[in-house]
């Protein structure tokens, strides 16, 4: 196998890959990064056996500058090959695999000699039949994971809980991530041909990384789903990702109906006063902050405190106010979080009493995007 | 003799260890007693209490049924009773959303 090619473009498509590429592996191959040259171009692929990212560098494509000699595979240890390739003083390298899969790199006046591993013991990729029927466009798949993954459990004791459900029905997406203590649904449209439905679990390390290999596409996604992958098909780019076993469970009937107290905020001043009043909140041991709602007098208040440190009060500004009298207590973080994800616009926060969840939506999205909160008791 | 010395040295140290294991196990007895002691009491006092409330009918807020109220209190005390992750515990005490929806949440009978 040898090759030249341009070393900028080569970066560029190896940074994807490199995501999937572990140090902490099992499997002492899969620190490896696998090269793979045909006559219509090379193949790249990286496997933590949870994620697998593989891409294609088209000898057609001029940028590339990809010549090729003579086709063949090999398996290079993907840390020294990523330093190396990006300190290479040429605009172009040469890759030569010599006997024993040794394998010579050159560029300028440097040549480097790497001992590879045979292509042939790399695991193969996980087999999903690739389905034309089912795409998202970039920008929506990265709101829903953007707006719902920070949601899902970081705790491994509950593992199908660190994944975020997804449900395709008809034209519609609708993905739910919680940890039991906060929640976030989120509803985008899919673009389906098919007649089929699905409801899997994807882990949300999968989706956040998938998020960053699509930071500047805003091409549509082509997804296929089999028993235990998901496959995501852009610019070249194929993405795997296992699935989570097991059922996740039935979150529609954690989201109240009904409410008797109703809020409407700007949701980045309402950030604002909570990023305060936590402050004081995360000195104390139990990190909570008080919300007292007097609607006569129209005065929400937020109360934080810390035994040692002291005290904050603030009186919030409400745009809309209605329904009963209310306190309650929560975990300014998880309003926090919340927040962060509506980004600037104006949201609904309805209570229904101190014990029960209560829910914040944005009002221009009501329908599609609803997040909630499980506050704390205090008595 | 010096190795004698050490014998008699050993035979000490073995029969204070002795009776200083006897005393730990006697003290342990003792504190397990009388949590029993407790654990009984704390029931008693809330049979009272309920008793009392039931006598001084005033209570006007609706009461739980006798099922959640159970599953209320091994809540209360730590511990998750919600389907996801029935009699884990609950890690610093954080709250629950599927436990909440278990012990009040409406449920088509």
């Amino acid at each position: 196998m040898k090759f030249t090619i341009n070393r900028n473009q080569f970066i560029k498509k190896i940074s994807n890959v490199q995501r999937a590429i572990s140090t902490k592996t099992t499997i002492p191959i899969l620190t490896g990064i696998k090269l793979e040259l045909s006559q219509e171009g090379l193949t790249i692929t990286g496997s933590d056996v949870d994620i697998s990212i593989q891409t294609f560098i088209s000898v057609s494509d001029a940028d590339n500058e990809l010549h090729i000699e003579n086709t063949g595979a090999i398996v290079l240890p993907a840390r020294f090959f990523n330093e190396i390739i990006k300190k290479l003083p040429g605009e172009q390298f040469t890759l030569n695999v010599v006997e024993n899969n040794q394998t010579i790199i050159k560029s300028g006046k440097t040549e480097f000699t790497i001992n590879g591993l045979d292509a042939n013991s790399y695991p193969r990729l996980p087999e999903v039949e690739s389905n034309e029927k089912l795409s998202i466009s970039a920008e929506m798949l990265r709101q829903l994971v953007d707006e719902t993954v920070f949601s899902a459990s970081k705790q491994e004791n509950r593992p199908i809980l660190t994944g975020l459900h997804l449900k395709i029905s008809a034209e519609k997406l609708l993905g739910v991530a919680t940890d039991s203590h906060r929640l976030a649904q989120r509803i985008v449209k899919v673009n389906n041909q098919s007649d089929n439905d699905y409801d899997i679990v994807v882990p949300a390390r999968s989706l956040k990384e998938l998020e960053h290999c699509l930071i500047e596409d805003n091409s549509e996604i082509k997804i296929s789903i089999s028993e235990n992958q998901i496959l995501f098909e852009f610019q070249n780019t194929l993405f795997y990702s296992r699935l989570l076993e097991g059922n996740y469970p039935g979150t529609d009937r954690l989201i109240p109906t009904s409410s008797d107290t109703q809020l409407t905020f700007d949701a980045k001043s309402l950030l604002q006063s909570v990023e305060r009043a936590s402050l004081l909140s995360h000195a104390s041991r139990n990190n909570v902050v008080r919300l007292a709602i007097d609607v006569n007098a129209s005065k929400v208040t937020l109360y934080g405190n810390s035994p040692e440190v002291g005290t904050v009060e603030e009186n919030l500004t409400t745009e809309a106010l209605s329904g009963a009298d209310l306190e309650i207590s929560f975990n300014p973080d998880y309003l926090k979080e919340a927040l962060q994800a509506f980004g600037d616009t104006k949201i609904e926060v309805e209570f229904t009493s101190a014990l029960h969840p209560f829910t914040l939506k944005p009002s221009d999205n009501k329908e599609n995007f609803i997040q909630l909160i499980t506050p704390v008791r205090t008595f | 003799m010096e190795q004698k010395d050490y014998y008699a040295k050993f035979e000490e140290l073995q029969q204070s260890s002795q009776d200083l294991t006897r005393k730990l196990i006697e003290m342990k007895d003792i504190i397990s007693h009388i949590l029993e002691e407790n654990a009984e009491f704390k029931i008693e006092n809330d049979h009272l209490r309920q008793r009392l409330a039931e006598i001084d009918n005033d209570k006007t807020t609706p009461q739980l049924p006798e099922a959640r109220r159970t599953l209320e209190k091994l809540y209360e005390e730590g511990f998750h009773v919600c389907t996801v992750m029935y009699g884990a515990h609950r890690e610093n005490k954080e709250e629950c959303a599927f436990c909440l929806d278990v012990i009040y949440g409406e449920r088509g009978v």
